[in-house]
Order: C-alpha cells, then sequence, then structure tokens
C-alpha cells in the first residue's frame, strides 16, 4: 500500500517468474476457464429466453428518457449521502482516533468503546435506531438524515481503526526527531505524525467510500429516493424485476470501479512522493 | 556561565547523578555519573549493549529513568510540559537514521522547529537555515525531500535542523553507524568543524579516529556501567581497566 508497484512487479515480488512447464500449464488453465466462462453465460442468456425476461416489454422502457432521468435523480440522491457521510465519517473518525491515542485514560476508554460499538453493529439496525427510536424522543429529521447518519456512524468505526493504523505506520524516529527539536506532542501530531499517516492510508480511505455506497441501498427503510429505491418504484411500475436489478447493479459496479480507480491514482501520487 | 558556590567550578551544562535504568530484567544503565562541562567533547565508546546510546537519550528524556538525576545547567531535566518542550528545545539531538521528516523538504525540516517552537517568522527561519544548510554543505538540496538524498547528506541536514534551535549542548547518537563508508567522513567533518566552533557535545560512535582527534574526553561504557573516563591519549594507549583493554583489541585494525 505505501509503494503500490506496478502489476507486473507485484506479480515478480510475490512469485518467481514462471518456467515453461508453468507457463503450459497456465496456459491451459486459461483455455479451459473460459470455455466455463463462456458456457455460464450461455446457461444464463437461455434461461433468460426460456423464462421470457429477454421479452422486449421487460427491456423497451429503458429506451425512453424519463427512466433514465428517474435513475439518475436516484443516482443523484446516493451520491450526496454517500458524500456527506463519508465526509462526516471522515471527521468522526479522525476525533475517534485521536481520542483513543490521547493518553487521557477515560477519553481513550471512551473512544475505544464507541469506535469498537460503530465498527460491530450493522448499518442497517443503526438505520433502524434512527428510523424508528429516534422519532419517539420527539426528533424530527428528514429522510436525508435518517440515513446518512447512521451510515457514516458506521464508517466513522472502521476509519478511526484506518487512521490509527496510519499512526501505528509511521516510524518512532520521525516522533523522536519532532520531540527533540522542542514540539509538543500535539505539534507533533498535527505537523508530523498526521500529515504522514493520512498519505498511508488514502487509499484505504477511498476503499472505504466503496462500503458507504453499498450502506446507502438500505435507503428504502426511510423511503429516501437513492438510486435502489427508485429502482424499486420502477419496477413496480414496470412490473419487470430482473431487468430492472441487473441494470443498477452494472450502474452499481461502476460506480465503485470508479472510486477503486480513483483510490489506485491517488495511492500511485502519494506513494511516490514518501519513498524510505 | 554560572558558577557553583561551594568549588567555584562552573556548574556543568549536563550532569547524571547515579542514574538507574531497566528494560524488564536488564539493567541497562547501573549507577551512572557524568559531567559535561560547557564547550566539552565527550566521545561515549564501547561494546554495542552497554548503554551508551540509552544513556545519550536519556539526558533529553526520550528515555525516562528509574531513579538517580539528570540536571541540565543545575537544574533537574523536567518530566513533561511546557519546561520538558523547552529543555529539548535546547538540547539538540542527531540520530543514527537521521530521522529527517519524509514529508517535507529539506528547508521545511530546518525551518520546522524555529517557527513553530521559537515563534520566528518564515523569512528569517529561511534565511538562517539556507545559512546553516550551506554551512553544512546541502543549500543546493533545499528544496527537495529526505528520500532523494544520500545518507551523508541527511545526516548533515538533520545537524543543520538541530543547530537551528541554536542549542546549549548537542547529542549525536551514532550518527555514522547507518552511514557507506565514503560518506562518514563528510558527515564527521561537519562535527569537527562544530567541535572546533566550541559547541558543547556529547557523541557515542564508534569512530574511534574521531574520537581520537575531537574529543576532550572519552567515556568508557560496559554492561550499563562508566568503565573508565580519560583523555583520548591516555585511554587509547594506555587503558586502565581490563574491559577496555579488550574493547580497544577486539576493534584494532579498524
Amino acid at each position: 500500500m505505501k509503494t503500490p508497484p506496478a502489476s507486473g512487479s507485484m506479480r515478480d515480488a510475490l512469485y518467481e517468474a514462471p518456467g515453461p512447464r508453468t507457463r503450459r500449464r497456465v496456459a491451459i488453465g486459461t483455455a479451459i476457464s473460459a470455455v466455463v466462462v463462456a458456457a455460464l453465460l450461455a446457461l444464463v442468456v437461455r434461461q433468460f429466453a426460456v423464462t421470457g425476461q429477454l421479452a422486449p416489454r421487460y427491456w423497451s422502457f429503458f429506451l425512453e428518457w424519463t427512466t433514465w432521468r428517474f435513475l439518475l435523480q436516484g443516482l443523484v440522491g446516493t451520491v450526496e449521502v454517500a458524500l456527506v457521510a463519508g465526509a462526516i465519517s471522515l471527521v468522526l473518525g479522525l476525533l475517534l482516533m485521536l481520542g483513543r491515542t490521547s493518553g487521557v485514560r477515560p477519553l481513550a476508554a471512551v473512544c475505544r468503546v464507541v469506535t469498537d460499538f460503530f465498527r460491530g453493529v450493522p448499518s442497517l439496525l443503526l438505520i433502524y435506531f434512527f428510523f424508528l427510536v429516534v422519532p419517539q424522543y420527539g426528533i424530527k429529521m428528514p429522510s436525508f438524515w435518517m440515513l446518512t447518519l447512521p451510515v457514516a456512524l458506521a464508517a466513522s468505526g472502521v476509519l478511526a481503526e484506518v487512521f490509527r493504523a496510519g499512526v501505528n505506520a509511521v516510524p518512532k524516529g520521525q516522533v523522536e526527531a519532532a520531540l527533540s527539536i522542542g514540539l509538543s506532542r500535539a505539534q507533533t501530531m498535527r505537523r508530523i505524525v498526521l500529515p504522514q499517516a493520512i498519505r498511508y492510508v488514502v487509499p484505504s480511505l477511498i476503499a472505504q467510500l466503496v462500503v458507504v455506497v453499498k450502506d446507502t441501498t438500505v435507503a428504502y427503510v426511510v423511503s429516501y429516493p437513492d438510486l435502489m429505491q427508485n429502482a424499486r418504484v420502477l419496477i413496480t411500475s414496470h412490473d419487470s424485476l430482473v431487468s430492472i436489478y441487473l441494470v443498477i447493479a452494472v450502474v452499481y459496479v461502476l460506480i465503485n470501479f470508479a472510486i477503486n480507480q480513483l483510490a489506485a491514482v491517488v495511492s500511485r501520487r502519494t506513494g511516490a512522493k514518501i519513498i524510505r | 556561565m554560572t558558577v557553583n558556590a561551594e568549588g567555584g567550578r562552573p556548574t556543568p551544562i549536563i550532569e547524571l547523578r547515579h542514574v538507574e535504568k531497566h528494560y524488564g530484567d536488564l539493567h541497562v544503565l547501573r549507577d551512572v555519573c557524568l559531567e559535561v562541562d560547557k564547550g566539552e567533547v565527550l566521545v561515549v565508546v564501547g561494546p554495542s549493549g552497554s548503554g551508551k546510546s540509552t544513556m545519550c537519550r536519556t539526558i533529553n528524556r526520550l528515555e525516562t529513568i528509574d531513579s538517580g538525576e539528570i540536571l541540565i545547567e543545575g537544574e533537574p531535566l523536567p518530566q513533561e510540559g511546557k519546561e520538558l518542550t523547552r529543555m529539548r528545545a535546547e538540547l539538540g539531538m542527531v540520530f543514527q537514521s537521521f530521522n529527517l521528516f519524509s514529508h517535507m523538504t529539506i528547508l521545511d525540516n530546518v525551518t520546522l522547529g524555529p517557527r513553530e517552537v521559537l515563534g520566528m517568522g518564515r523569512e528569517e527561519a529561511e534565511a538562517q537555515a539556507m545559512e546553516l544548510l550551506a554551512r553544512v554543505g546541502v543549500a543546493e538540496q533545499a528544496r527537495k525531500v529526505p528520500a532523494q538524498l544520500s545518507g551523508g547528506q541527511q545526516q548533515r541536514a538533520a545537524i543543520a535542523r538541530s543547530l537551528a534551535m541554536r542549542p546549549k549542548a548537542m547529542m549525536f547518537d551514532e550518527p555514522t553507524s547507518a552511514l557507506d563508508p565514503e560518506m562518514i567522513n563528510e558527515v564527521l567533518d561537519v562535527m569537527v568543524e562544530l567541535a572546533r566552533g566550541g559547541m558543547t557535545m556529547v557523541v557515542v560512535t564508534h569512530e574511534m579516529n574521531f574520537a581520537r582527534r575531537v574529543a576532550d574526553r572519552v567515556v568508557f561504557m560496559a554492561d550499563g556501567q562508566i568503565v573508565e573516563q580519560a583523555p583520548p591519549d591516555r585511554f587509547f594507549d594506555h587503558p586502565e581497566s581490563q574491559r577496555a583493554q579488550d574493547f580497544l583489541n577486539s576493534i584494532k585494525g579498524h
């Protein structure tokens, strides 16, 4: 993660270069798996055809702009929740980590319990809490926040641990050097440790955004119009389950693929800057 | 310079009194007593694991001690807080592994302390940094990050970083042990210059030629104890203790 090698050198680092026999075995394996995948695909398409899933009435509405506009509105909703939840969890995760590593015992203990709680509790349960329990105490919030807050809380627990791993990865000598020129603990954390720790964990932070995006799909619980919720509405109005789920699955894969690409680019950049 | 009332002798800059330290069962410092006077160059030698580095690191409290006293200019070394950071700012430290801040340029490494701790303005801090970097011969590297420099250049920059705090004394914890042979001299040359300039120095090293040339006093440690202290000529030519004789024999020919 520190210095992600180019794809070739990663393989070289893990395995020795293949000899002639290994190369032959790899070629045979490739051929067999290609055949198997093709056969599976054919089987799926055939099953679709047999059960009538390929019938025009299940697909024709994708030719209409209104369908896409509705899905795009959902996509915007998903992106909004993911970005806001991501931002909140970054700040909260950082604070939890700072509290836990502060050296102030009671604060550290509280932060540790909170971190482990949010890391351990399923985000759906947190959503039910905000949807069903919180309103009973007279706190009314829009569905956006009933979705965003629990998703953010769940992610903050994970991010606190990611940050802590980053802080632990900063060599001890960096801290000693900072202390030796008279920096306080807080100054050392702010000027020396955090900037380096964050560089280490940027790829993991971005990858965590994938989890946040997937967590937002339980939006239907609070009737927030995200991509998944809008897809469900479309399914009802067009009476077409498989085609719509297939299409939005592809959309989710594309979103997360884009995020992962971003992580790869960022980690290449930051990695190149601090080689040791 | 303050003067002791009783003896008429100047108060040492650094004084260790009966310092003891354990790592679990390991007794790493045994009744260590040491005085370093202003302007003195003290070279600490001894086999690995003898407690040299640990002793050096206790002086600015990078290592704590179990009992005994450490005095800086006659004042007890503070245990924490502002007093401790102020004291650390007045004592320079150069590490075996350089420990330059890897995410900053060389220039920022040297200006960070003066700006954050001494409250110096950017221009003044940068002017001072460039002057110091020129003095140790790495001014052209000021805009690079540490990973782009050779080990010798990094260590010289690290010395400049310490000097930027205008320390009263400097500790060197095996400053050339991580360097390729051809880079050792460029770092030692900088240290010789410093010593000639009157800097108070505590140098833990395996470079015996440096010790002979530059030290005012050689301290020989073994098993956490100071076994022998003497001016370099006497120590290297007529070591008194058996342990020092064995040690010097074991490194002969280097």
